[in-house]
């Protein structure tokens, strides 16, 4: 008998060729690219062979150094050598001096946007982490043989909403298209496979322990057939490996009995050596470290395991914290978690492990490479979210880590959408005026827990404008918070009681201005002017693409939800697009993309909704 | 079509939650913007909109206070703002006196055993009004929707008790 292919919207019944994507794990210390390959997850190997890549970019006057090499000069080159970017990106100036005092750069740029002076010139970490990403991306296309139709690149869920607009800035500066930002603890999730009959348990809720080197985060996940559902994360997106070694490297100096201020260089070696110190007592009791002084002579001492997890503890013991929290918030005993999984490359330290088996009361599973687990996970869902996998059942729903909020009056923070709700999210809360006749109202867009304006990250101030004069009390002004599936916020204002608005759509101070990016990208050009306008192009000439294949499905599947004129309307309409993406320039391939999509407006919703209708039958047939 | 209807639900306050939390998933498999992301920049605007209306409707189902504040608001029922005056004197005065038992929680010899005790009296409270919610709104006529509104806005009160106990505890274990 014949079997009829059923097509589900969105969902290509055209035949097409295997789209190329990755998974990118951007991580503080080290950087990751993986790619699913003949229906396996692998890792993409440099040259060398080596997958790993140093998180590490040196700036040399004769040329940008990524990875390796640019680790090999951090002891002698400091100031031009930049590490950890990660912990600097999305934070004001005077975040970074606060937290580490002791970082050997020369910092410029004006407080929310700083930047690194290198002798090459002015970097910011956008800039560093755009470079580590086009080593990446480069990497992958060489050795699949061909241009990436997206990535995922993974982010620490506790990552605030300037964090992660910055990240997708990179992304944008290195011209690598992004599928999605994916939170690390659920991209763990999806390699572990945890949904497939793990040890004959399909369904259940599993904890995700994600310690890096720069970052902690914890997530708490129902699993039931193919849905990943985030019930609660949390974290602390400045606690990491790399503050094991800080305990480390104060516990050096006074041992030696160095003085700070000390070189940089000297610095350098101290966090190498201490980072050195800290792998070796993963698998020894003790290490032997020793350090150049500035008189060249050699200094040497011993130092134990049991010494080390006395400095760590107080750090694991905040990690248990954050864990108790997130299993609180999700509304949980620990006795319902069925499985705890281990990420990152700080869960090797035997303490980490033993504290978390004890929180847990159960064996943590550790059978994937935690460094290499978050990149698999990310090139999974990059291969399903890049349609390669239509018949897929995986859906991932997140959550945002921290809680949205405006400052009201007496420097209290109103919140508007809270920690651990699903996202997409969208949020409408109504102020009014303060004062008679007052015409403008300044808007301050807060993320953080804490009641208090001055202990929530400050995301964006901007003012609505236009109010008309009326007695206080009398406007109502409707402020609404959307967070999209990236997690990324968007918020908008309109005073709506006259009917007349004004409205206005605010990013995150911290994050570049979309000129900025655009100018950052001429510059990295030869022929700038001219490359961008072959880059616009392209943009557009790949969008028109995918609007017509989409489309095209779109009529093969569900003709019958329009009329013949509406057919005949969008059938000329695609032909019009497709004469002009092939002869027009950018904006007449954008202006006739936009034409198409305005005609398939109504048909695009009405697909949707029998969607949801056909799938709510499904639903009533099934319990009958 | 409100939120009962997108589920395909009976408009009622008692709900199947697990029925609930399985449609929900199988809609957001349908629409989730992962589903559309290699789609155009349309069906991903359309897919963001759907889905994020999809969670808003889950959330005020799935928790019971917000759903029945949302079945009372389908009947015609807005909940008076927080700030309006509250007529049940009694009840007032029972509200104080549990914030005063919740002020010596902090003084206890035996926290964790205070805290306990609070919660157990809170949690008695609270389900013995929310009995009288339940069969209000399940009669449905205008004085048991009046009735069910007032209940509501008590139970609103425990529910800050409830958070303000919570804030307590964490504080207690972090310090």
């Amino acid at each position: 008998m014949a079997l009829l292919q059923i097509a589900e919207p969105g969902q290509s019944t055209v035949p097409h060729a295997h789209r190329l994507a990755a998974g990118i794990d951007l991580g503080t210390t080290n950087s990751l690219i993986a790619s699913v390959k003949s229906g396996l997850a692998e890792t993409i190997v440099d040259d060398n062979g080596a997958d790993i890549l140093p998180s590490v970019v040196s700036y040399q006057s004769k040329g940008i150094l990524v990875g390796h090499d640019a680790k090999a000069l951090a002891v002698s080159d400091p100031e031009n050598t930049i590490v950890s970017a990660k912990r600097l990106i999305g934070r004001s100036k005077a975040d970074i001096t606060t937290k580490y005092a002791s970082l050997p750069y020369v910092f410029s740029g004006d407080e929310n946007h700083p930047s690194i002076a290198t002798r090459t010139g002015e970097v910011n970490p956008v800039q560093v982490s755009a470079e580590i990403l086009k080593t990446l991306v480069k990497r992958a296309e060489l050795s699949l043989g061909g241009e990436l139709t997206g990535v995922v690149i993974t982010v620490p869920a506790y990552f605030d909403d300037a964090q992660r607009h910055s990240t997708k800035d990179a992304a944008k500066l290195a011209g690598v298209n992004v599928l999605r930002l994916l939170n690390e603890p659920t991209a763990a999730a999806v390699a572990y496979g945890l949904d497939t009959e793990h040890q004959g348990k399909q369904e259940g809720v599993v904890a995700v322990y994600d310690l890096g080197g720069g970052t902690f985060d914890i997530s708490i996940l129902r699993l039931n057939k193919g849905v990943f559902e985030v019930l609660a994360t949390g974290g602390d997106s400045a606690l990491g490996g790399d503050d094991f070694d800080g305990m480390l490297v104060e516990h050096l100096i006074n041992k030696a009995g160095l003085v700070r201020p000390l070189s940089a260089s000297m610095e350098r070696q101290l966090t190498q050596q201490a980072c050195f110190a800290k792998e070796q007592l993963s698998n020894s009791d003790s290490v032997e470290i020793s350090l150049t002084l500035a008189n060249d002579e050699t200094w040497t001492s011993s130092f134990t395991r049991v010494e080390f997890e006395q400095l760590i503890a107080p750090l694991v013991k905040k990690t248990l914290r954050a864990c108790r929290r997130a299993v609180k918030d999700a509304e949980l005993e620990i006795s319902d978690i069925i499985e705890v999984v281990m990420v990152g490359g700080s869960t090797r330290v035997p303490l980490v492990r033993q504290e978390v088996e004890d929180f847990f009361k159960r064996q943590p599973l550790t059978s994937i490479d935690p460094d290499k687990v978050v990149a698999l996970g990310a090139a999974i869902q990059a291969d399903i979210l890049a349609g390669n996998k239509p018949d897929s059942d995986i859906l991932l729903l997140d959550v945002i880590p921290l809680s949205l909020g405006l400052e009201t009056m007496g420097g209290l923070v109103e919140k508007v959408i809270s920690r651990n709700t699903t996202i997409p999210v969208a949020k409408a809360q109504e102020f009014t005026t303060f004062k008679d006749g007052q015409t403008a109202m300044a808007l301050h867009v807060l993320q953080g827990e804490r009641e208090l304006v001055d202990d929530c990250r400050s995301l964006a101030r901007f003012e609505l404008r236009g109010i008309p004069a009326m007695t206080a009390g009398a406007a109502h002004i409707r402020v609404t918070f959307k967070v999209d599936a990236d997690g990324l916020l968007e918020v908008s204002a309109m005073e709506k009681s006259t009917g007349v608005e004004s409205s206005i759509t605010v990013k995150p101070s911290f994050g570049l201005e979309a000129d900025e990016i655009t100018n950052m990208l001429k510059d990295s050009m030869v022929n700038a002017e001219q490359d961008m306008q072959v880059r616009m192009l392209k943009e557009q000439q790949v969008e028109a693409s995918q609007v017509i294949e989409s489309i095209q499905a779109a009529l093969l599947a569900d003709s019958a939800l329009l009329n013949a004129a509406e057919i005949s309307k969008i059938d000329s309409a695609i032909s019009a697009l497709k004469q002009i993406s092939q002869t027009g320039n950018a904006d007449e391939v954008e202006a006739a993309i936009a034409i198409l999509n305005n005609s398939t407006a109504t048909f695009a919703e009405r697909r949707m909704d029998s969607s949801i209708r056909t799938a709510l039958s499904g639903h009533s047939v099934d319990e009958v | 079509m409100n939120y009962f209807q997108l589920f395909g639900l009976e408009i009622q306050f008692t709900i199947d939650l697990d029925k609930l939390s399985t449609i929900y998933q199988t809609l957001q498999k349908k629409v989730h913007p992962d589903r559309f992301a290699h789609g155009s920049n349309q069906e991903q605007m359309l897919a963001v909109k759907k889905s994020t209306l999809i969670n808003d409707a889950y959330q005020t189902l799935k928790k019971p206070l917000k759903r029945a504040q949302y079945l009372l608001e389908l009947r015609g029922i807005s909940m008076p703002n927080e700030q309006a005056s509250f007529g049940d004197v009694s009840f007032l005065m029972h509200q104080m006196e549990l914030r005063e038992m919740l002020d010596e929680v902090k003084h206890a010899d035996d926290v964790d055993a205070a805290v306990f005790d609070a919660s157990q009296v809170f949690e008695a409270e609270f389900q013995q009004l929310f009995n009288q919610l339940q069969s209000q709104l399940a009669e449905n006529t205008p004085d048991s929707n009046s009735l069910a509104c007032d209940n509501l806005r008590k139970l609103k009160f425990y529910q800050k008790l409830n958070l303000e106990l919570d804030k307590l505890e964490e504080l207690l274990l972090d310090g």
